[in-house]
This record gives structure tokens, sequence and C-alpha cells, in this order.
């Protein structure tokens, strides 16, 4: 079955892209861009597809047992609209397409000048051969090994005062949904690829072959977020990141030392083991209320442009106060109204 | 590994067998060329896009430009023989006596020139920008690069890998192959012509209307006909060699890249980069006979 899925969304992908817009790059003289852009069409078509059964699997979830209704005169519908609009932006690719754009030039300047220095970048299944006849593990291994960076990164997200300036925006929402987990500023999808490309000339880039199982691994995200009472029990919890885990991160109360937060817990993005190994598990009970307890109003329940200034402003007043040492409390550099 | 199992447990010979490398699967599809059927699809590495036999036609060579490496392939066992750490090799070729092996890194903007039988890198060189295709003068001195970036063609001599000229030869230039009177013949991708070039200068001698998107060539086995790729076109481009006068269009829809002509000349096999196909083509008829389906972005192709 994931064969014959996997083949319609080929065709639909090279359909898309032999008649819509391999013509149009054509005569834009942008003809060497063909399998970039060609490549660009899939991560959208997947992104498209990521984003419908997202709906299909944890709407029905938020229906059924949310932890939280809302009150429409609130303004809380407004926030998830600007939730939504952040999942289109980046799953059918306008900022990652951005991205690439202003980074790859970068990356490729900084292998070439590695191969001239003599440093081939490895890959898993060289450092580690059994892995090479076995393309499926080499995939699991690699998303294993890169959620294990994303734990780190998502670590340091919350301890430097400036970066945590930037990962409030994600942590701002109080209406946490399905629709939340691409909730992130544009310097901090910056910062993602550049640590995932450092990552990735270390050990190697994850093979492209298994696209669908991606998917699969988007969703984990997209459910980690979903407003629902789904808690996958003591073993399961263990295993798998899922809504109550998460929600326990995006926790509004955990400021009680040692999980305050600059520090935080329950880190880990897909895999629960990196938490446990380092100590910020918090099995807590309950479903907590979720947001910044600083941040508040129109900063925060605002369209996807006004947050995204938002969250500029956060950084320049985050790194004024790390110049201006007098002022330690970073929390306090963007308290709102 | 197991390449040998890919290509078709208890068949002594590979007379009828077509390799076809899925660049975006890090796999290699082999087709049966009787049946038009894939019969395995193996995984080989990050990166698979050109493949080339060597000198003396024993082994396949195969560009792994994700991983790094040179995959050598008995050609006739199709059993793997070795693996050689080579930086992004995309494109690759031997000059005409084999005393050079030349990769481009379409991705790095670099051209690397290896010694032909140890493959110790000789000579690398920053080539602004995407050097993608190659070919070589008949006296082996001399190697051409198309840049696809910068709409360049670049000379350098092959012992001293230094810079003969570099020129502007038309909007995204692509493939490129050597004439026997000596001139190139470069597809000008942004275009809809191939362009017949002075290898001494790099100018410009005459262009040839072929299709949109003109990308690469393929001669025929006894050097009469020439087939031109078309990419936007979904097309391919029948070309007397010797006049270089335009005798007939073939349909090959699916973004015909890369080419190779079955042993008995009867047919023409083309990757079809993107709907994961190979079109294969009976040359009487000019009918398109049958596409098969391979893996994601089909695009080096070999046939038995």
């Amino acid at each position: 079955m994931f064969d014959a899925l996997q083949r319609i969304l080929e065709q639909i992908q090279g359909t898309i892209f032999e008649t819509a817009i391999q013509p149009a790059l054509f005569h834009l003289g942008l003809i060497d861009w063909s399998e970039d852009v060609f490549d660009g069409v899939e991560f959208a078509l997947y992104g498209a597809l990521a984003v419908i059964l997202a709906y299909v699997l944890c709407r029905p979830l938020e229906l059924w047992r949310p932890v939280e209704r809302w009150d429409e005169a609130w303004g809380a519908r407004r926030a998830v609209r600007t939730d939504i609009i952040y999942t289109l932006v980046h799953r059918l690719g306008i900022v990652p397409a951005i991205l690439f754009l202003v980074l790859a030039p970068i990356g490729v300047a900084i292998d070439s000048y590695s191969r001239f220095a003599g440093y081939i970048p490895p890959e898993l299944e060289q450092l580690w051969h059994p892995l090479f006849h076995h393309p499926f593990a080499t995939f699991l291994v690699y998303m294993v090994v890169l959620d294990f960076g994303e734990y780190w990164r998502h670590r340091l997200q919350h301890r430097l005062p400036w970066w945590w300036a930037l990962h409030s925006l994600h942590h701002d929402q109080r209406q946490m949904t399905l629709w939340s987990d691409d909730r992130n500023h544009i310097l901090d999808d910056v910062l993602a690829l550049a640590w995932t490309g450092t990552l990735a000339m270390l050990i190697g880039v994850p093979p492209g072959a298994y696209p669908l199982v991606l998917i699969g691994f988007r969703l984990i995200e997209s459910l980690s977020h979903t407003n629902v009472r789904l808690n996958f029990g003591r073993f399961g919890s263990l295993l798998l990141v899922g809504p109550h885990y998460h929600r326990v991160h995006h926790s509004i109360e955990h400021a009680a030392p040692p999980f305050d937060r600059p520090r935080g817990c329950n880190f880990a993005i897909i895999f629960p083991i990196w938490d446990v190994l380092f100590r910020t598990w918090r099995p807590a009970a309950g479903y907590p209320k979720t947001g910044v307890a600083s941040l508040a109003g129109q900063s925060v329940r605002c369209g996807y442009l006004r947050h995204q200034w938002e969250g500029f402003r956060r950084l320049a007043t985050a790194l004024v106060h790390l110049v201006d040492r007098r002022r330690p409390d970073f929390v306090a550099a963007f308290r709102m109204e | 590994m197991a390449i040998a199992a890919a290509i078709g447990v208890n068949r002594p010979a590979l007379a009828t067998t077509a390799v076809v490398l899925n660049s975006d699967d890090d796999s290699l599809s082999v087709i049966d060329s009787d049946s038009y059927k894939e019969i395995s699809r193996t995984h080989i590495g990050r990166g698979p896009h050109h493949l080339i036999q060597t000198p003396d036609g024993r082994t396949l060579i195969i560009a792994m430009s994700g991983s790094n490496e040179l995959v050598m392939i008995d050609r006739t066992s199709g059993v793997e023989k070795q693996r050689i750490t080579a930086s992004d090799p995309y494109q690759i070729g031997f000059s005409p006596d084999g005393k050079f092996f030349v990769a481009a890194s379409i991705r790095l903007d670099r051209i690397d020139i290896y010694d032909g039988s140890t493959f110790q890198l000789l000579h690398r060189l920053p080539a602004a920008t995407m050097p993608s295709h190659i070919a070589f003068s008949h006296d082996s001195k001399t190697v051409f690069v198309t840049l696809q970036g910068t709409s360049g063609l670049i000379s350098i001599d092959l012992a001293s890998g230094k810079i003969n000229w570099t020129v502007q030869v038309g909007r995204q230039p692509a493939g490129i192959i050597t004439r026997p009177g000596g001139t190139l013949l470069v597809g000008i991708m942004g275009s809809d012509y191939i362009a017949e070039v002075d290898p001494t200068n790099g100018n410009v001698i005459r262009k040839i209307q072929t299709g949109n998107g003109a990308h690469n060539f393929l001669a025929s086995a006894d050097g009469k006909t020439l087939y031109v790729t078309n990419r936007v076109a979904g097309t391919i481009s029948v070309l007397d060699a010797n006049t270089l006068a335009v005798t007939s269009t073939l349909k090959a829809p699916g973004g015909p890249d890369d080419m190779a002509m079955s042993p008995d000349g009867h047919e023409l096999w083309v990757t079809g980069r993107w709907h994961a196909w190979v079109d294969v083509i009976e040359l009487a008829s000019g009918v398109l006979k049958t596409s098969v389906p391979v893996g994601r972005s089909p695009h080096g192709i070999f046939v038995y």
C-alpha cells in the first residue's frame, strides 16, 4: 500500500512540476534550478499531506476530549488562526524556501572549503558499516541521532536568554492546538537549520528515500501539541512524546526549581528517553494551563507578521539586557502589558 | 554489497538488463529489457547520479555525490568490487587515453582531476558555478566542462590543471560532446538549441534549434546519428551527425535526461527525471514503446 501511495505522490509531483513549474522556470531563465525546485515541490506536496493527515487525525481528538474549551470573545480563535498560518507557510515550503536561498550558499561555501582542506563529511553507515545493508534501519538511526541533537538545541533554546527570547514565541501560545508546532520565529528557524546543517557535516544527511515515514514523524509533533486529554501511560510516555508529555513542557506553572522556566522539563521532541537520561523528565499529573506567565495580550494574540516583529523586539531587548549585566533577569526584559 | 543479486540471480549473462540510478531514492534499479519490468531495486549509497564504464570496458563506475564515493562494479558479473572515496562526484568521465579521470561537483562548484589508473587526486579547481557535463579533446590533453550557473564553458589543461579559457556559451549549458572533427556541441538548456563551439577559443560557430531545454547527447554506435534530449519540451531530437540537421523528433515525456542505446541499436532508453520512469523508444517507428516505473528521480542509465 505504501508503495502504491508513494507512486501516486511521485506522479502528482512530476505532473505539477512538468506542466506548471518547469515551463515557468524555463521562461524566467531559472532552469538550472530545476532539481532544487523539483525537490521543493516534493517538500510542499508531502507537507500538504502532513497537514491534511494532522487535521484528519488530530482534530477529531480535539473535539472529542479537549483539555480546554475557549471563550470566543477572548480572542483565542484569532491566536489559533495565526498558528494555522504558521503551519501553512512552514509546511508548504515558503519559509523553508527562503531559508534555503539564504543559508544554502553559506553551507556550500563551508562544505566546499572543507573539501579543499581535505575533510570529506562521513555518513553514519560509513562509520558503522553493518548499517549499509539496512537502509531503513539507517534512516531510523539518523532520526534518533537527529532527535538527540534536537533535544540539546531545545535545551539551549530555554537556557540561553537571547535564544529564549526567540523561542518564547513558540511558548507564548496559551491555546495549544494541533497547529502550534510550527509557531516559531524565522531567526529561530535559521538557527535550527544551521544546527541541523552542522550535524549533517559531522554525520551526513539522512537518506531521502523515506518521505512517507518523515510524515509520520511530523504527525507525532502535531499530535504532541494537540489540545486533547491523551496520555500514553507510564510505559508509553517513555517511548514516544505525546500530548500530555509535551503539554507539561509548555506548562505555564512549572516555575519551581529545578524545572523553572529557563531550564524547563520534558524537552524531547520525539523520543522521551533523552529527558530520562539527562534528568529533565517530569511525569506530572493533570493537564496544566500553557503559555508564558509574563507574556499576554496583543503581543501574543496577534497576526503572523506582528508576532514575528514581536520576536525581533524580544531579541533586541534580551540582547540589551545581556550587555547590561546590571539586569540579569532577562525574563523581565520582554514583559508585556 | 550484493549487486549480483540485484542484477539477477542465476543470470550468467547480462545481455538483457538495464541499470538505472535513482538519485532521490539512493537506489539502483535493474530492468529486464526483454519484459520491460523492474526486477530489482537495491540501496547503493547516497545520491547516485551518473555512471560510466572504464576504458577497458570491464568495470562500471557509479558516482555517488551524496556519500562521496565511486562504486566500482564488475560489468560482467554485476558484483561490487571496490568503493573509493571521492569528494562529491556528480558527472564523471575518462580522457580517451584513460590517463585522466575527471569529476565535476555541481553542488560545490569544483572540478577534480584524478589519475585515471590510481584515482589519486591531481588537481582540484574552483569552478563558478555549477560545473556539470564533461567532454574531452580527442588528444586527451583538454577537458571541457559546462558551467550551468554562469552560462559558461571552461577549458582545462589536464596535465597542468591550468585553465585555458572560460567563455559564455549560452543560457544554462548542460550536455557536451566532442564531434569527430574536434568541435564541441553544447546543449543550451536555458534555450531551445545546441551550440557548436570552437575548442581552441570557445567561440560559438553555429546554433542548431532542437527543443526547449536542450540537455544531453548520445551518439549512435555507428556515429551517424546524434540524439538530443529536450527536457522542457519532453522530446528527443534526432540529428544527422554529419550535417547536424534535425531529421525527426521523438516524444519522451517525463523530463528526458540521460540516454542509452540497446545493444542491437533498435531501442533508445531514456530516464524520465520527473515521473520516476524510463522511456523506451523504438527507433524504427519512433514510437514510445513503454515507460518502465523505477525509483525517484532516475538519472544515469546503462543498457547491456
